[in-house]
């Protein structure tokens, strides 16, 4: 991997700024704006009061801030239980991730080990074909998971993607390394854990990143698998709350407590579901650019 | 016999010597035989009669008698019309958009604010659908952004999200801010791999920056742009389903019910027939896998590496 800085040919002829400059600027000012806008929208309108925002017209500041909606909302609850499921995801569901992306590999990442070929297809035939939602769904129902975390932690236990990245990452690294500590007499685990881990360092985080933002996002497999209010994850609690009328079909609330939310609760949820990877994107946007890359085309 | 006898030895005595390998790797073989092989031979309850106390397993063979409701089914044939209308679609509207903006991010010369639009142009995709769905309901509604910006210039207000006419332009508009720029990296990357030599000599040739653009820029991400367009006719029939999910509603439902939707519908919100939606899905993972397979061969082909190893 090169500099992984994207950024275009420095050229030093003819750097005077013309017209098609300020043409290619204010065309992707505007794209930039289209995305920025929205954004402090939705800020705007989860710090006003209802009022405010149907007298507006045009609403990027709130005309008097208020917290009333953050209020409400949280008063609600089931952000609260979306937070609460989403964080046990998270909790569980990255280190196992972890733990299964990276022992299996650096097992396959071994250029001697006899059944490598056979496994290596044995993921790849699953990335091109696979059973789909119904008979996963009947698997898990036979296994009694349904209506529990494991079902969503198990479903999306592995990401053959970032397994292949993992691997090819594993293989890049000089062989010397692993053969001078096996002349030494260390085993593979200690090889894995002592040399490869620590010298894999930056793909290990980019591949925890990848995978936190997945659970973060996490919402078809909860829908599907858990059809209990108290284990609701935060993106289907934020579904139900923005999307209350027509959500209710796929959507097992009961009506008998369902109150109106206003915009402003609705923007309150939608800042609140999103403010993690909001705060941490612009920090980390090293990484996920990185991560794109040595994926290149495959994910 | 005792040479092929030989062999079978050898291979264990490797095994052995390999066996801590064995272990490592055995978490994640397991968790792909039960979470993807099972449900790869749960396929077969296509072609079985499904009783939930018998399971996937047990369930008696009925041979092909699925198939034939299935493609009696009205909605199943219009689906996949659906489907691959809303996805060649994309191929127009929503491939050239990160080529586009790769290009244009390129030329600008106001470094100032390359690396900030950068970064808001990637951070979209990060969001879920859910996310950026509550957004879009937000910014098109009869209050939002869009509308206010119709009625300043004396329109008037337009139900984006109700309309059936205006689904699809929205669902390529949407696929655009959201992903468009964490596409627009891959580009980026191809263009800074360019020779630099090149635009230099253009330069002293006395190029304009137009036919540097067409001559040198673009030939130089070829390769990109055929194996990533290779990639997307190869998920024609799979794209998109969080997105419509997401965005249709009551109103839409009937120009959004693509493949997936009505794979969801006829199974999780009508009474479900789990031997008959295997059925729909098992066509649909069949397509899906000569598609694939076929854009991996014609990658290959090209010269490229493929599109999964």
């Amino acid at each position: 991997m090169k500099s992984l800085q994207v950024t275009g040919k420095k050229r030093r002829l003819r750097n005077r700024i013309e017209l098609l400059d300020i043409i290619i600027f204010i065309i992707l000012l505007a794209i930039t704006l289209a995305i920025i806008l929205p954004f402090l929208n939705v800020l705007a309108i989860s710090f006003s009061t209802q009022k405010d925002f149907m007298d507006s017209r045009f609403m990027l500041i709130p005309k008097k801030v208020t917290f009333a909606n953050y209020k409400a909302i949280l008063q609600d609850g089931r952000l609260w239980v979306g937070y609460r499921t989403t964080l046990i995801f998270l909790m569980i569901g990255v280190p196992l991730n972890l733990f299964l992306t990276t022992s299996m590999a650096y097992g396959l990442s071994q250029p001697g080990f006899p059944l490598r070929k056979f496994f290596i297809y044995f993921i790849i035939f699953t990335m091109m074909f696979n059973g789909g939602i119904i008979p996963l769904y009947l698997l898990m129902k036979q296994i009694n998971l349904i209506n529990t975390i494991w079902s969503v932690i198990l479903g999306a236990g592995l990401n053959s993607f970032y397994l292949i990245i993992m691997r090819n990452y594993f293989m890049s690294l000089p062989s010397s390394l692993v053969e001078s500590a096996r002349l030494d007499g260390a085993n593979e685990w200690q090889i894995l854990f002592r040399i490869i881990i620590p010298i894999s360092m930056p793909i290990i985080a980019t591949i925890t990143l990848f995978y936190s933002v997945d659970r973060w996002n996490e919402w078809y497999f909860a829908m599907i698998f858990i059809r209990k209010n108290e284990l609701v994850s935060l993106q289907l609690a934020l579904r139900s709350i923005v999307m209350e009328g027509q959500a209710s079909q796929h959507f097992n609330y009961t009506d008998v407590n369902a109150i109106e939310f206003s915009d402003g609760m609705k923007m309150g949820a939608v800042l609140c579901t999103m403010l993690p990877i909001m705060c941490v994107f612009p920090f980390l946007q090293k990484h996920f650019v990185k991560g794109r890359l040595l994926g290149a085309i495959k994910a | 016999m005792v040479k092929s006898l030989e062999r079978v030895k050898n291979f264990f005595k490797d095994l052995w010597k390999w066996r801590n390998n064995c272990i490592m790797i055995l978490p994640g073989v397991g968790w792909y035989i039960i979470f993807a092989y099972i449900p790869i031979y749960g396929l077969t309850l296509a072609f079985k009669a499904y009783r939930a106390n018998l399971g996937i397993f047990r369930s008696p063979w009925v041979g092909l008698e699925n198939y034939v409701y299935v493609f009696r089914d009205p909605a199943f044939l219009e689906s996949i019309w659906r489907t691959l209308f809303i996805n060649f679609g994309r191929l127009l509207f929503q491939f050239p958009y990160p080529i586009i903006l790769a290009l244009l991010l390129n030329e600008l010369r106001i470094n100032r604010f390359k690396k900030a639009m950068q970064t808001v142009l990637t951070f979209p995709h990060f969001l879920s659908w859910v996310i950026v769905a509550s957004i879009m309901i937000n910014v098109l509604g009869s209050q939002g952004l869009v509308n206010s910006l119709i009625k300043i210039f004396g329109g008037e207000a337009v139900n984006f999200l109700g309309s059936t006419k205006l689904f699809v332009p929205l669902l390529y508009i949407t696929e655009n801010w959201k992903s468009g720029g964490w596409t627009m990296i891959i580009y980026l990357a191809a263009i800074s791999g360019i020779d630099t030599e090149q635009y230099e000599s253009a330069e002293i040739d006395g190029a304009t920056r137009l036919q540097i653009m067409r001559h040198i820029t673009l030939p130089g991400i070829k390769n990109t742009i055929v194996v990533l367009f290779i990639l997307a006719v190869g998920n024609i029939m799979v794209q998109g389903f969080d997105q419509v999910f997401n965005l249709s509603n009551p109103a839409t439902a009937k120009v959004a019910e693509i493949l997936d939707m009505y794979i969801y519908r006829i199974t999780f919100k009508t009474a479900a027939d789990f031997s008959f939606s295997t059925a729909v899905s098992l066509f649909r993972s069949v397509i899906n896998f000569v598609l694939l397979l076929s854009a991996d061969r014609i990658t290959k082909w090209l010269g490229s590496e493929g599109l999964f190893s």
